[in-house]
């Protein structure tokens, strides 16, 4: 029982912060239909990134993280002028294969620029664990938890009631009715891309301030897709609730089927959701099911 | 269409030849010549890269089959790979099995995990099918390197050369033979699969599966019939690199992989008969080219970082397939078209 809280406690932790990475992704799709697969290079490179500029270049942590929005403003607005907009209009086929072209030369400039494989960030958080009933978590995670909720519920009142919210979630619907209203969409597409790389550079950030910066992230962006598919493409508050969701299968299952299958299940989790979301609730537990037409 | 001047089809059987004039058939033949001889002429080092080409080439043939005609999205293509090649290296190595039998059964077994991963495809099309395939290729890799009773998990199998009754093939040269003629049995098939009944119904499923449905197309059999064939076309290519490479670990067929299969793919021209055998051979050149001259740069330029030389390769890789869908989306298939079409009009372009 002791061990189901201690998991539980974990999963939820962990889950925020796939739920955080996950929101990058809806953000893309909510209102470009373009789907990120270059999720994990984005939360690796930006993590790199601090890294250069907090041990490496000796900045301030304060400076740092100034320039590492900075630096996910600019590697979003980047992204979206030179490989997105040419492509507006074609199928949808060219448009994951262009992310996942995009993914492949930012895991090259990350070998090239730091070829050292593993590092660590300087500490950003407090590091006393805190006792929650017979349960252990380090406060980092709690921390890591907070800073996602923050986040979401901005986003969520930016898509809500803001104007460029309200026209980005127009875009998502139609594209040329939203021409038509005379909204700058390029402005549109270009804005979401920036947010989605500010989400993704805070989440890979919290992320390996916890444990470190590996080749790993890639891979728990590929887990984050699992948080997608979970709580439906286009919602946040899918996002919210299928992360923390992935986060508990994985630590209660790592917990007790590890035992009986071997080690690794923990890895291997988050894909079988996948396929068994795939199979018997595709759109997920919030999302919206498209009705296509001829 | 794409006759030259002058030449008129007299019957039925030579308006569908694929090859149809008398210049065609001598090009044609003096191609293969020229490339069955390429053992005689190129030294050891180069026939191990054409071998590569060739076990390339057939598993991007299953991916367009999937991809390029079919429309159905493939992530997961060097986790099918593995399953051929993990299926050659249990049934050759353990059971001793005659090669050409288990490469029948790694294409089969590769083809049936692949109607496994193709079911959500019933409901769900584009993005949502490409996240499946990506888990289908973390599952596999995961049981490749988990199940260690049968895969000896990151240490991997070794495998023994093929060998064809008294035939082994143990060197470079015999490996060109064998890997080169079921590289042409491959086009060949796909060739004539996209001209038939079955590569038209794709390509309508491709173009809009519903008005595809509304003309009497089972969609769902389709899909499934073409996640069946090109993950069989993998699992034919997984088992010869297995026996080719003689050793194999869940290394080899890492997600990057997959990735770089879409973008030989894209850069060769999706949907195109020509497609995967001009963009392999290009891709894989272009792969020799950097590790030959990385190395060169980074001593003649000393001020460059050390990663220099692991991290280039993903880097132009990455940039041309990038480059290709922006610039050139229909690929290198639709230049070669564009190039045989102002041949055949020269000197008068109207």
């Amino acid at each position: 029982m002791e061990q189901l809280l201690q998991y539980t406690i974990t999963g939820l932790a962990v889950g925020m912060i796939y739920a955080l990475i996950a929101l990058g992704f809806a953000l893309i799709w909510k209102s470009s239909r373009v789907a990120n697969l270059a999720l994990g290079q984005l939360v690796l490179i930006s993590s790199w990134f601090t890294y250069g500029i907090l041990v490496q270049a000796h900045f301030p942590v304060w400076a740092g993280m100034i320039m590492t929005i900075l630096f996910a403003i600019f590697l979003g607005w980047a992204i979206e002028r030179f490989t997105l907009r040419p492509l507006i209009g074609q199928p949808t086929l060219s448009l994951i294969a262009v992310t996942l072209g995009l993914g492949y030369f930012l895991e090259g400039i990350v070998i090239v620029v730091w070829p050292i494989s593993v590092a660590k960030l300087p500490v950003l958080f407090p590091q006393d664990p805190i006792n929650i009933g017979s349960a252990v978590i380090s406060q980092e995670y709690v921390w890591a938890a907070g800073i996602s909720l923050a986040l979401f519920i901005l986003l969520s009142l930016f898509f809500k009631f803001h104007k460029m919210g309200i026209a980005m979630r127009a875009a998502a619907d139609d594209q040329l009715a939203i021409q038509a209203c005379a909204v700058p969409i390029n402005r549109i597409f270009s804005l979401s891309w920036i947010f989605a790389c500010i989400v993704a550079a805070t989440g890979g950030v919290l992320i390996s301030s916890i444990g470190g910066i590996t080749s790993a992230l890639i891979e728990t962006g590929f887990k984050s897709f699992s948080v997608v598919i979970l709580g439906g493409m286009d919602s946040f508050i899918g996002c919210m609730v299928a992360g923390p969701l992935i986060g508990l299968c994985e630590n209660i299952g790592a917990g007790y089927l590890t035992s009986i299958i071997g080690p690794g299940i923990k890895d291997l989790i988050p894909f079988v959701i996948i396929i068994l979301v795939m199979l018997f609730k595709p759109y997920g537990l919030f999302g919206e099911e498209r009705i296509e037409r001829i | 269409m794409s006759l030259p001047c002058g030449i008129r089809n007299y019957s039925y059987a030579t308006d569908t030849a694929i090859i149809r004039t008398k210049t065609q058939w001598t090009l044609f033949i003096v191609f293969l010549l020229i490339v069955f001889t390429f053992p005689f002429y190129f030294p050891r080092f180069w026939l191990d890269v054409m071998n590569l080409i060739g076990i390339t080439t057939i598993a991007i043939i299953g991916l367009n089959i999937l991809v390029g005609y079919c429309g159905q999205l493939s992530i997961g293509h060097a986790g099918f790979m593995a399953v051929g090649a993990y299926t050659t290296a249990i049934l050759a190595g353990s059971y001793h099995m005659p090669f050409l039998l288990a490469l029948l059964l790694s294409g089969v077994s590769a083809g049936l995990i692949g109607l496994l991963f193709g079911i959500p495809s019933m409901r769900v099309k584009g993005f949502y099918l490409a996240i499946t395939t990506i888990a289908a290729q973390f599952i596999i890799i995961w049981v490749a390197n988990h199940w260690t009773d049968v895969t000896r998990g990151s240490m991997g199998l070794g495998v023994e050369a093929a060998s064809i009754g008294p035939l082994i093939f143990d060197t470079e040269a015999s490996q060109f033979f064998l890997i080169i003629s079921i590289t042409v049995l491959c086009v060949l098939f796909a060739t004539n699969l996209a001209r038939s009944r079955i590569g038209r119904a794709f390509i309508a499923v491709r173009d809009n599966d519903l008005a595809a449905k509304v003309m009497g197309i089972n969609v769902f059999a389709f899909k499934l019939l073409a996640f069946f064939l090109g993950c069989f076309f993998a699992g034919i290519a997984g088992s010869l690199f297995a026996q080719w490479r003689g050793h194999i670990t869940p290394e080899d067929f890492t997600f990057s992989q997959s990735i770089l299969y879409i973008g030989i793919l894209i850069i060769g021209g999706l949907g195109t008969s020509i497609g995967p055998i001009i963009g392999t051979v290009f891709i894989r050149l272009l792969e020799q080219c950097v590790t030959l001259l990385a190395p060169l740069v980074e001593r003649s330029l000393p001020g460059i970082p050390s990663g220099f030389a692991t991290g280039l390769s993903p880097m132009i890789f990455g940039l041309i397939m990038v480059l290709f869908l922006v610039l050139e989306p229909k690929g290198l298939a639709h230049r070669w078209n564009l190039f045989k079409a102002s041949y055949r009009m020269w000197p008068f372009s109207y």
